[in-house]
């Protein structure tokens, strides 16, 4: 089943609609998320995940997570020191 | 034969006393308004112009007659065609937003026409119906030809009738604002806040950079539109002034509410205009520049006038000001085939210009222009390089004014979710939240593109999505003005 979320990632300039998979991790999602917006944004960092003001683990999966429909979720980045290819 | 002071008061204060019926259904709360207040509460409205039906059309003729010489002497095609070429697309957001906007009014006037309070205002607001008749019918007239030469201009008529993401947007607000609205909350907002506020931003300051850009057409038309709304608009002070003293706290409501409702829109419409798609040399001042001197000074003024506080939220619009219109367009550039007009790259001078017009967060709005530079530079320019510099993901819109999720800035987005009765929603500002929530049953119904999507009423797939529901075709959705092909772009070719 798919979830829908609404995707944030620091340094854009708007929120997009991500679909996450329930048994999708949370690395996999945030990879996701970051080529949907990597015309605009430099997403050669690192990048945690945060939903509802907890860093999520990024083995979890979308449901053990709890990411709900129609949610925020928030990439923000780790380190302000680029890491080449560690996300993408 | 009477005088003319003699027989206008006799035709423009004609009220009378019911006999067979109680006022208050002559007149119901929901479309005239509320306070509810009987006519003698009313019965004192007065406007300054008094203006009377052979006068108004012998003015209104004057009027249509300067605009016609002007289109024949400097509106020709081949005038159009000598301009530079973002502003050419800056006339189609107008030409697609104004005109069918303006027939809205019609239908608010004509209500007002009849529901309004008074007689006078009742007479003025017919007159306000005429006027905005005219405002559909310049535009239509002098723009939508042009679709002979540019296929994009047919969205002059086409706008409206389209489940366009912007049109969406545009009737949300002009649904509320003008169709859906009773008399006293649409005089209020329409003419308190629009036309004697944002509308400053078209009439003049857009109206001095079409002069700038050598489109007096443009600027004639917009000028002969002011002339009407100045007249109109009176009705919108005494109706304000009698809410303030009988229901301070809904008119202090009702300010809050569309001051905000109307800066989301104008943000897109004129502020995109004047930034981004008028050329460097063109430029008088910024949209920053023409907000604080024609709408906040003015909006002030209309505060002070009537008792009125401050917004509670001033301080997140003076922080917009410095950034939302910039979110919306860096967004918009990278999903312009959803668009119907074609959008500009923003180049090294202009890019110093609005940074030093823009200081406070320009070097986050810079480092997304350069990214996008980056893509073209990888991907060469040249139209079947467009997709390449282009989103593929569905945006996410706000519940309230339905624009993209652009508020705050590119380190910290102000997006904020609701859930209400079993529904999920979400907003791009706290304003937007709480207008949703101050009346929650007006809005709730709505759905918001995303949600269109997944409850199968608009195609997710994206092509599909701007074909079926946006109703573009290849040929007119929007592309970069110079397909990429920018001088300085390939003169830089380093590549991060």
């Amino acid at each position: 089943m798919l979830i829908p979320i609404y995707g944030f990632v620091e340094g854009d300039t708007m929120g997009v609609l991500v679909l996450a998979e329930e048994r999708e991790s949370v690395s996999s999602l945030t990879s996701k998320l970051l080529d949907a917006v990597s015309l605009r944004v430099d997403v050669n960092y690192q990048y945690e995940a945060i939903y509802q003001g907890h860093v999520l683990a990024p083995d979890a999966t979308v449901v053990q997570s709890d990411l709900r429909p129609l949610q925020r979720l928030d990439l923000k980045r780790k380190h302000d020191v680029p890491e080449g290819s560690h996300n993408r | 034969m009477l005088n003319r002071e003699d027989w206008l008061p006799l035709a423009r204060k004609l009220d009378w006393e019911f006999s067979y019926v109680d006022e208050k259904e002559v007149y119901p709360e929901i479309v005239s308004g509320r306070p509810w207040l009987t006519h003698s509460a009313w019965k004192d409205w007065e406007e300054s112009f008094k203006t009377s039906y052979r006068e108004y059309v012998e003015n209104q003729h004057e009027k249509d007659m300067a605009v016609y010489a002007v289109r024949d002497a400097v509106g020709r095609l081949e005038n159009v065609q000598s301009l530079a070429t973002p502003w050419i697309n800056g006339l189609k957001v107008h030409a697609a937003a104004l005109p069918l906007a303006e027939f809205t009014a019609t239908i608010g006037n004509l209500r007002s026409a009849r529901f309004g309070r008074d007689s006078a205002w009742r007479a003025m607001a017919s007159f306000g119906a005429l006027d905005e008749i005219r405002h559909t019918q310049i535009p239509l007239l002098l723009m939508h030809e042009l679709v002979r030469w540019d296929s994009q201009f047919d969205w002059t008529h086409k706008f409206y009738h389209t489940n366009n993401w912007l049109a969406i947007a545009a009737r949300h607000f002009f649904d509320e604002l003008t169709l859906g609205q009773n008399a006293i909350e649409f005089q209020i907002a329409t003419n308190i806040v629009l036309e004697t506020g944002f509308t400053n931003l078209q009439f003049v300051g857009l109206a001095s950079l079409a002069h700038g850009a050598g489109d007096y057409m443009f600027e004639k038309m917009v000028t002969s539109i002011q002339t009407d709304e100045a007249r109109h608009a009176q009705i919108g002070h005494p109706v304000l002034g009698l809410v303030m003293r009988h229901d301070p706290e809904y008119a202090q409501y009702l300010i809050d509410k569309w001051f905000w409702r109307n800066w989301h829109l104008f943000s897109f419409l004129t502020g995109v205009t004047m930034d981004y798609l008028t050329t460097g040399e063109q430029r008088s001042a910024s949209f920053k520049e023409f907000m604080e001197e024609w709408i906040v000074d003015q909006f002030f003024r209309t505060l002070d006038e009537f008792g009125l506080k401050r917004p509670w939220y001033w301080d997140i619009f003076q922080e917009e000001l410095e950034v939302y219109h910039h979110m919306m367009y860096a967004s918009a550039y990278t999903y312009r085939s959803t668009l119907w007009f074609d959008l500009v790259l923003p180049g090294p001078d202009d890019r110093r210009w609005l940074g030093n017009k823009y200081p406070k967060h320009w070097n986050e709005i810079e480092a997304v222009w350069q990214r996008i530079d980056d893509r073209w530079k990888r991907s060469g320019a040249g139209a079947e390089k467009e997709m390449s510099v282009h989103a593929a993901v569905l945006p996410a819109f706000c519940d309230l004014c339905q624009f993209p999720l652009c508020g705050g800035t590119p380190r910290n987005n102000t997006a904020n979710t609701l859930e209400l009765n079993g529904a999920s929603y979400i907003f791009c500002s706290e304003p937007c939240r709480w207008i949703f929530q101050k009346e929650p049953e007006r809005y709730a119904a709505h759905k918001d593109l995303v949600k269109r999507v997944l409850a199968g009423e608009a195609p997710a797939d994206f092509t599909a999505l701007r074909t079926e529901y946006f109703q573009l075709t290849p040929g007119t959705w929007g592309k970069d003005v110079y397909g990429g092909d920018y001088e300085w772009l390939s003169a830089n070719p380093h590549s991060s």
